[in-house]
């Protein structure tokens, strides 16, 4: 027999773990659940416990203080267990949570849901990005901040967004030679514009400048308009070609350069994990600034499907802190729909969260806007070049489907099978959509003409035995 | 590579207690909380897999279990994903299997 709950938070980032602390410690019966072994997600992600550090940073602290209050917070707390689909339960109202993981429980009820599933670096094609050797800058990040290594000796930073400094600068203490960062954003004149707003984070601020400042000091060249064209190798990254761009992110003839590097660091923003949200069926919306397909909310961030729920990185990039506004608010607002707070306490909590909410928004509005996901950069693609990494399919298998008359996500998936591996589309879905709007522009191609890959259960893929069993017990 | 020096904003660390795992039936040396992908790395190793249908090497990519790109066989078991699985001593891991999923 499986537990019953009236909330399962999917994701103890800082959205789930605010969100699961909030409705427990207000009495409602919660459940947190992670694909990770432990509580913070990736932004509060802690170097391995079998290793012992000389101090803590800022964003550890800080991360140790949110653990401990789940901590003590009266959630369960489940770890090591992938969400790998949610059903809808035919009998009682509410939904059914499944997981795979060594000694989870294999299904939880729930009547609500905060999904809070975060974000990954946003995939571009170019040719040679299915190299070893290219990574993303989570990857990268993960890597030095959590593992001690070194993802290789020269590396090349490229892409777009705040994440390049960060990435750049982790390489450079940890003793990695980088020998550039292209920002395929052209910052200046567009970073003016928004310099105002900027300095109302200062401490953000403060903290881009601190990583430029270590780029200057050790003379890494941290170029503006330029992006990577292509990396070239046998069985790894030998040499990366980079050019200026112009401000569609298209290639400049004439401004080529060719930089011997064993590494390519790519990151090109952040998309949000909606897969569970789109399995479930909540209605979404292409926002291009929070990074692409996002649910619609309310105010208190429910989504379409009543009881359904979604806060953080996940529902729209805007950052840790905002995440944790957000699943504060979810909480409560789960409080108040099951009974456990009164309109008149959930109001309180939800005064102090609604200014601190729009701050936070207003400041992830305007990095979305300088740094959205450019048009331009499914042009890095060549024919040849693959879109899709799993089932191996190119850009020119896509035009052909297009050119047989597919035009949207999911004519183009049956046809050449872009989509149907093990990511689920998440690494080619943009790619895929990108190149068949390029090649329909003169019939107004947009983003909700082409759609999105349809997501089905199971969203990680699992060993087939232990599907038949699952679903006998149920 | 494994980091020796992390200059001034990064903590310095104690690895894990060392150990060994066999790669491909070579003795690599890994530290207890390494995962598989990181110790591969360290010791040079890039490529984890090949492609199904080009035979192309592949290696750590997202580096959060995302992309399937990691995938290697652990003590016989196929399509394991490197960058979330932690090394464990006597550790059997083969690089470059094929398999059908």
């Amino acid at each position: 027999m499986s537990e019953t709950y009236e909330l399962a938070v999917i994701g103890a980032g800082p959205a789930g773990m605010e969100a699961a602390i909030a409705a427990s410690e207000a009495g409602v019966k919660t459940v947190i659940i992670d694909g990770l072994p432990r509580e913070g997600g990736q932004y509060y992600r802690k170097p391995s416990q079998a290793f012992t550090a000389s101090r803590k940073t800022v964003v550890e602290k800080e991360g140790d203080l949110l653990a401990e209050r789940l901590a003590g917070a009266p959630a369960v707390k489940i770890f090591n267990a992938l969400t790998w689909g949610i059903f809808k339960e035919e009998k009682s109202e509410g939904w059914l949570v499944g997981l795979y993981g060594p000694d989870v429980p294999k299904w939880v009820h729930a009547r609500t849901l905060v999904l809070a599933n975060g974000a990954y670096d946003t995939p571009v094609a170019f040719p040679g990005w299915t190299l070893p050797g290219v990574i993303t800058s989570g990857a990268a990040l993960i890597l030095v901040k959590s593992q001690g290594v070194a993802p290789g000796q020269r590396v090349l930073v490229t892409g777009s967004g705040p994440l390049l400094l960060s990435s750049a600068a982790h390489l450079i203490e940890a003793g990695v030679e980088v020998v550039g960062v292209c920002e395929t954003t052209r910052l200046f004149p567009k970073g003016i514009i928004y310099a105002p707003t900027m300095l109302g984070q200062l401490h953000r601020l403060q903290e881009g400048m601190q990583y430029l400042s270590l780029l200057l000091r050790k003379k890494v060249p941290y170029r503006t308009g330029w992006s990577i064209l292509e990396v070239h190798g046998k069985e790894h990254v030998e040499e990366a070609v980079i050019a200026r761009v112009d401000s569609k992110g298209i290639p400049l003839a004439g401004s080529l350069r060719t930089e011997r590097v064993d590494t390519v660091v790519c990151g090109f923003g952040l998309t949000p994990n909606t897969g569970l949200a789109r399995m479930l069926g909540c209605r979404m919306e292409y926002q291009p600034q929070k990074g692409g397909w996002v649910p619609l909310r309310d105010s208190m961030l429910q989504t379409s499907l009543p009881g359904v729920y979604m806060a953080g990185d996940g529902a729209g990039i805007c950052g840790a802190e905002n995440a944790r506004w957000e699943g504060r608010l979810a909480g409560t607002a789960i409080a108040l729909l099951t009974g456990h707070l009164s309109n008149q306490e959930a109001g309180k909590i939800i005064q102090r969260v609604g200014p601190e909410l729009a701050r936070q928004r207003r400041f992830g509005r305007l990095l979305g806007e300088l740094f959205s996901p450019n048009p331009g950069w499914i042009s890095l693609a060549r024919d040849e070049t693959l879109l899709c990494r799993c089932e191996e399919v190119g850009l020119a298998e896509v035009k052909a489907a297009v050119a047989d008359g597919a035009r949207t996500l999911g004519e183009v998936k049956m046809v050449t099978r872009a989509g149907m591996g093990n990511c689920q589309g998440r690494m080619c879905e943009r790619s895929v959509a990108g190149a068949i709007m390029q090649a329909c522009l003169a019939e107004g191609a947009t983003p909700e003409s082409v759609g999105m890959y349809s997501i089905r259960p199971p969203l990680h893929p699992l060993p087939m035995d232990f599907l038949a069993e699952a679903g006998l017990e149920e | 590579m494994r980091i020796k020096s992390f200059g001034s904003t990064l903590p310095e660390w104690q690895r894990g207690r060392s150990i060994q795992i066999q790669v491909d039936g070579k003795a690599i040396e890994a530290f207890e909380g390494e995962t598989v992908a990181a110790a591969l790395l360290a010791s040079g190793i890039h490529t984890f897999r090949l492609s199904r249908k080009n035979k192309e090497p592949r290696g750590l990519f997202c580096g959060m279990g995302i992309c399937y790109e990691c995938l290697v066989t652990v003590n016989g078991t196929h399509a394991v994903q490197a960058c979330l699985t932690p090394v464990a001593e006597g550790m059997q891991v083969e690089t470059c299997r094929e398999w059908e999923l």
